[in-house]
């Protein structure tokens, strides 16, 4: 039995630690892919330092970490001794509160304050950025709060009541009394409870991710995104450095501890809490003073303009794979300009952001079908061409398109078409006919489906003979039951994630825009491009716009202007291998991608292409949901179950709700003693 | 009394290279009252828990009813124990903390529900079933403990401090208690403690126990009047303990006098240890005493006052009902069955002497014996 | 220090509270009955939620086996630790606590290495010849991401109350004839209650939400109710649905813990530390 335990329990650490030592020998690995060790290096490391942008994440989730806290333990501190001194009824109130958020999942909790704050600071005050780093701030201290109350609340009860009347009784003011007595007495709570509410801070993804603005984001909510894309090692070498950090760190305290308790045991001079909490707060005061070092120079860089892009990810040239690194090439020959970039999965994630508002955009580059939308809505400034002389370098048959047919509000970027990319080792050349690829059930669980609802149903629509601008339901209906049929046979539903999964061979086929599929085909030659002549292709143009809620639109316009040069959008296309709307810039790019067949299809092969139109709101919406259903549901759930049971739901919540209220009263004590 | 029902043989226990119990040999009858008594860290509760079946011995076997026990795990010995600080489960109720062992041994409902109300009525619980633990005193816990151990009708019970926690009233009640219960029942009990008083009051034989070893075992009496040393001596009781020579049988000389005695058996002018219970010492007119000594200091003690006497020197303690002032010369009187001799051992020359007398000293000891383990 | 007086002193917290704890509930209410494109009152979002109760029953299920297991896996290891020396205690704690301060994300996608058909396991069952084998994307998958990431939520307050178990309760149980298996299940077990119950709400609650590990580790069908909050709200445009999924999570979680105090009696099961 005991020999058991001790093997499971060894196991068990073996199961919690395995993951954090294959992060830790990826960091030092000089390959990307975390499968495959192919050599030691240190490299990771030294791009890690280059990185400014990341280390700024890290200091960023410190400072809101430390903020947080300080105001968290400020205020629990003073709560506790109130709700000490309060009755018992009112005292269960005020905890059942409290508990509130600990209960809550963090998905209700970041769901509810992004919808308060979007309420209150875009709806009622009419703010432009209602989600900044005040909300963020406030959201962790809302989260914070309950851990010191929690761990100061028991400390308060052990002490002795007659201390506070010992210590007023020698002549202490009641305020002197708490500094002088009290606060020795429940400092180990205080410290943590500190502890506490700063790990969850710095950690905090859920919560972070939907209240964060643009402003401010903090390292684990840009970890999300990077975890969407392919992912660079160098931010395992941060994960490995953080790791050893906080290892020592708790060794430390731990070791301190012991000694500290030694010590107590000979002479008995220090309070161990009293002593830890002294060496604690020391080095939160020292971390605090170099990160505040750190935010004033990283503050003096914020005189500077910030401009915020949203993109696509893997959509600009940044210096990786020897490619121009756009950014700072912009950044140089305009030095009073910061760029920050931000990304988006899709068209209708954009969108999302935009209109949920809340945040700073400066420039974005959505696709047709959605600035179509975006015109429609009222959430795109006209541009002014005067500061945007490269526009003249737009090819002519890309000015004045159907989505903005008076080119007022858009700079074409990139165009190309969306096709089949499939792994000739797996797929053999017979099955490759059409659209159906993507249902043939030979190939089940390794299909990739594109995880956006336009694009997947433009395919449904192409396989089906439809058009792509259908607004007849039942045309849509039947598409998002070739979805839902296909749903089985997908392994994933996947956007940027689709690099490593096709490079590695996870997956054999997956539909995906031409440019990305050329990148893949470098880093795999066994991966190949098929565009469904026959059947109808997607064939979209994305193009640079600026938001209702720019606030730098002259250096948008700058920028945009920038990214028009054709050396900039020729160096740009080596990296993104999508095809330029300007002419000139294929003599300043690679030989190879300007003569491509794939990105730069024949007049005839474009023919048969389609562009998708904004439909309405109305059908937007529909078919959002028709696609929410299709890929997320489970295919039972249709329509005609939908409105017998819809009463019962509403019935049912009510029911749930009544009986929500009822467990959280509390409870009737057992009398004791 | 009756027959041998366990034999401690050559048990010797040590943790960490430090030797706990040194070579404890021992017999407790059936249906006997047996005390281990001793001040903390003698390894009184080491021997009980060995007995128990908590500890494996270092060496040496406990020997239960002619078998040897050492490899029997506790829930298969015929022994239970009421423990320091009761031990109750706190997720239980009165009626089913008593009936735990019963349940366990899967008896039939019936009988167990009989078996509990009968222990309830014993120990004056009856209608205490269904309550709570920690809704009870300190006492009742006691007797729940108690109870909860009794009612499995073992051979011989396990008593570690039992009534420790309990205040000094309390404590007098429960000794009368516990001594009738095992009465009572007629089982034996093996009860460890350092409060010389309630080993004394209730035992039939008290093992007093010091450093791991065995210091002497007898009836109250014997070990009262009888100290084979100078620890037990001044362990069980006060006693006044001076350096003496035996010239030979019933004749020793101390402080430049030659008493009568009633021990014998020394060698001749075998140097010794003389012990003198302070409240054995007549006092007298200065002219009529063996000893002339002043009074140094007087405590007031309720029946008695203890005071303070200074001989040539040397302070005793004498225990009388006669006031007298600080300062006055007075003559004490010793008779030959009064003077007790011992021969000298590890501990001569460490007690008995009360130059450094105060009241509080007594308590102090107290206290410190309290820590047992 | 005046006791009434010093209520006041938490004035500031309860109005903080209040604002950014039970008003933002106030307001996912208001969205979740009102209509995304007008703002009017409606009942359509509450009645579509039926269209997701097999994702909410999916949720609940992956969420209860995985308390269900890390319970099964956290006992014995809380037990071992609890009954080591103070100091090899406090070791293991810390090694327990450890992987909590690291970001979770990463730790999921590292598993996502680990399983995945061209993964390190499938790449080494493959160079020792055998036959690889569909980790990934399964609801073995999700599970496993659920029990590796909460298991310290469970050792953790498991441990809390089994140290704090008198050892002479045990010791009283073997003397009352118990043998260890027995001692156990009447004493240990029952007294250790209040942990194993905190143990699971602090599971199931992070799990029956998760949308990352799902969305890593799991497959086409193994979409969990948290997966479509933060579609709803990150991608899909429609808050006021999002808004009435959050609703119904929240009564659904309220009602799990409210129903676990029940049963766990007064004692408090020991939050973390």
């Amino acid at each position: 039995m005991k020999k058991m335990n001790q093997w499971l329990t060894v196991l068990i650490f073996v199961f919690l630690y395995i993951p954090m030592a294959v992060l830790i020998v990826a960091s030092f690995n000089t390959g990307k892919d975390i499968t495959q060790f192919e050599g030691f290096t240190f490299s990771q490391y030294a791009e890690l330092f280059r990185d400014e942008d990341l280390l700024n994440l890290l200091g960023n989730s410190v400072l809101i970490a430390l903020l947080s806290t300080a105001i968290s333990v400020a205020f629990g501190t003073l709560a506790a001794v109130g709700i000490h001194s309060m009755k018992a009824k009112m005292r269960n109130v005020v905890m059942n509160l409290t508990n509130i958020p600990m209960t809550n999942p963090d998905i209700v909790t970041g769901v509810s304050l992004s919808l308060l704050f979007v309420f209150v600071g875009s709806g009622l005050l009419g703010q432009r950025e209602s989600l900044n780093f005040g909300t963020l701030l406030i959201a962790h201290v809302t989260f914070g709060l309950p851990y010191v109350i929690l761990n100061v609340m028991p400390k308060l009860q052990q002490m002795n009541p007659a201390l506070t009347d010992a210590a007023m009784d020698l002549g202490c003011t009641p305020v002197q009394a708490f500094f002088k007595v009290i606060i020795h007495e429940i400092m180990p709570g205080i410290v943590a409870g500190g502890i506490m509410a700063f790990t969850m801070s710095l950690d905090d993804f859920v919560i972070s991710y939907f209240v964060t603005g643009s402003d401010f984001v903090t390292l684990p909510v840009e970890i999300y995104t990077y975890t969407k894309k392919p992912i660079h090692p160098k931010v395992y070498a941060m994960f490995t450095l953080l790791f050893a950090l906080i290892f020592i760190l708790v060794l430390a305290m731990n070791l301190m501890q012991i000694r500290g308790e030694k010590k107590r045991k000979s002479d008995k001079v220090d309070s161990k809490g009293v002593m830890i909490a002294r060496r604690v707060v020391a080095a939160i005061l020292a971390v605090a003073i170099a990160v505040g070092c750190g935010f004033l120079i990283f503050g003096n860089r914020r005189e500077k303009i910030t401009l915020n892009v949203k993109n696509w990810g893997m959509n600009m040239a940044d210096g990786t794979d020897d490619t121009l690194d756009l950014i700072a090439a912009f950044e140089e020959k305009y030095p009073d300009i910061d760029v920050k970039m931000s990304y988006y999965e899709s068209n209708e994630a954009l969108f999302s952001q935009l209109s949920n508002g809340g945040i700073t955009v400066d420039v974005i580059i959505p696709s047709d079908y959605m600035i179509d939308r975006m015109i429609k809505e009222n959430m795109l400034l006209e541009l002014n061409y005067d500061n945007i002389p490269n526009f003249s370098k737009v090819d002519e048959q890309f000015r004045n398109p159907a989505f903005d047919p008076e080119n007022k509000y858009t700079v074409p970027y990139t165009w190309g078409t969306v096709g089949i990319l499939y792994n000739s080792k797996y797929v053999s050349e017979e099955d490759v006919t059409g659209w159906e690829l993507l249902w043939n059930e030979k190939y089940a669980g390794k299909i990739l489906m594109i995880d956006n609802s336009r694009d997947a149903f433009g395919i449904a629509q192409y396989l089906l003979g439809y058009d792509v601008n259908t607004t007849d339901k039942a045309e849509l209906q039947a598409c998002a039951d070739k979805l839902s049929q296909q749903r089985p046979l997908v392994q994933q539903y996947v956007m940027d994630q689709i690099y490593s999964i096709m490079e590695n061979e996870e997956a054999y086929i997956a539909p995906y825009y031409a440019g990305d599929c050329m990148i893949m085909m470098e880093n795999n030659p066994d991966l190949k491009f098929y565009l469904p002549q026959e059947q109808g292709f997607n064939l979209f143009t994305d193009a640079m716009c600026i938001p209702t809620c720019c606030k730098e639109k002259d250096a948008a316009e700058k920028f945009i202007n920038f990214l028009c040069e054709p050396e900039i959008a020729g160096a740009n296309m080596d990296y993104i291998c999508y095809a330029t709307p300007i002419g000139e810039a294929k003599e300043h790019m690679e030989e190879y991608l300007a003569e491509s067949e794939i990105i730069y299809p024949e007049e005839e092969v474009l023919e048969s292409g389609t562009a998708y139109a904004y439909l309405s709101e109305e059908i937007s919406r529909y078919v959002e949901n028709l696609y929410q259903e299709a890929t997320k549901i489970s295919a039972s759930g249709s329509q005609e179950e939908e409105s017998e049971g819809s009463g019962a739901v509403v019935v049912a919540l009510a029911v749930m709700a009544v009986a929500a209220v009822l467990l959280m009263m509390p409870k009737k004590k057992k009398p004791i003693k | 009394m009756s027959k041998e029902l366990i034999r401690l043989r050559d048990l010797t226990m040590e943790f960490d290279g430090e030797r706990i119990l040194d070579r404890i040999n021992l017999y407790i009858n059936d249906h006997e009252f047996l005390t281990l008594l001793g001040p903390s860290g003698c390894g009184k509760t080491t021997t009980l828990r060995i007995i128990g079946g908590f500890l494996n011995p270092t060496e040496g076997t406990v020997i239960f009813d002619g078998k040897c026990i050492n490899e029997l795990p506790p829930y298969e010995r015929q022994i239970n124990t009421v423990f320091q600080r009761y031990a109750l489960f706190p997720h239980l109720n009165v009626f089913d903390n008593i009936a735990f062992g019963l349940k366990v041994a899967k008896l039939p409902k019936e009988e167990i529900a009989q078996r509990v109300n009968h222990m309830l009525e014993v120990v004056s619980l009856k209608g205490y079933g269904h309550r709570n633990i920690g809704s009870l005193s300190g006492g009742q816990q006691q007797r729940v403990a108690i109870a909860r151990a009794l009612v499995n009708q073992p051979k011989v019970l396990l008593l570690d401090e039992p009534l420790g926690a309990l205040d000094l009233r309390l404590r007098k009640d429960m000794q009368i208690e516990l001594k009738r219960i095992q009465q009572a029942m007629g089982i034996t009990f093996i009860y460890v403690t350092h409060d010389q008083e309630e080993a004394l009051s209730m035992s039939d034989t008290v093992v007093v126990m010091d450093k791991g070893r065995i210091q002497q075992i007898g009836k109250p009496e014997d070990i009262y009047n009888e100290p084979k040393n100078a620890f037990v001596a001044d362990f069980i009781g006060e006693s006044n303990i001076l350096d003496g020579v035996m010239l030979e049988d019933y004749k020793v000389r101390f402080f430049g006098r030659t008493f009568q005695c009633v021990d014998k058996g020394f060698a001749p002018n075998e140097s010794v240890d003389v012990v003198i219970r302070p409240e054995d010492i007549d006092i007298v007119e200065p002219e009529n005493g063996h000893l002339v000594g002043t009074v140094t200091s007087v405590t007031f003690k309720g029946l008695n006052y203890d005071i303070i006497v200074e001989f040539k020197g040397f302070k005793w303690l004498i225990q009388t009902t006669d006031y007298q002032p600080e300062g006055a010369t007075i003559g004490i009187r010793l008779n030959p069955e009064d003077i007790h001799i011992m021969h000298k051992s590890e501990y001569s020359g460490m007690f008995g002497d009360y130059s450094s007398y105060s009241a509080e000293y007594d308590e102090l000891t107290a206290d410190a014996a309290d820590e047992e383990e | 220090m005046k006791r009434n007086k010093s209520v006041f002193l938490s004035v500031p917290y309860m109005v903080w509270m209040v604002i950014f704890t039970l008003i933002p509930l106030g307001v996912v209410g208001y969205y979740a009955l009102t209509d995304p494109d007008t703002g009017v009152f409606t009942f359509d979002n509450i009645k579509n939620l039926s269209m997701y109760l097999p994702v909410l029953g999916q949720s609940v299920a992956y969420s209860l086996v995985s308390a269900l297991i890390c319970l099964l896996l956290g006992y014995p290891v809380a037990y071992y630790i609890a009954h080591r020396q103070p100091l090899t205690q406090k070791i293991l704690y810390m090694l327990v606590m450890l992987p909590m301060c690291m970001s979770f994300l990463l730790r999921t996608l590292a598993w996502v290495g680990l399983l995945q058909d061209t993964g390190i396991i499938n790449n080494l069952l493959g160079s020792l010849g055998l036959a690889r084998v569909q980790l990934i994307r399964t609801p073995g998958a999700v599970i496993l991401g659920m029990v590796y990431n909460y298991l310290p939520y469970m050792i953790l307050p498991l441990y809390a109350t089994l140290v704090k178990i008198d050892n002479r309760l045990i010791e009283a149980a073997e003397d009352l004839g118990c043998t260890p298996l027995q001692t156990f299940a009447r004493v240990v077990l029952p007294l250790s209650v209040p942990g194993i119950l905190s143990g699971i709400t602090m599971v199931f609650v992070p799990a029956v939400s998760t949308f990352y590990i799902s969305q890593k580790l799991g497959g086409t069908d193994t979409v969990l109710i948290g997966d479509l909050i933060e579609r709803l709200f990150k991608q899909g445009d429609n808050p006021n649905l999002g808004a009435a999924l959050s609703l119904m999570l929240m009564l659904l979680v309220f009602i799990c813990t409210g129903i676990m105090n029940r049963f766990g009696g007064d004692e408090e099961g020991g939050v973390i530390v």
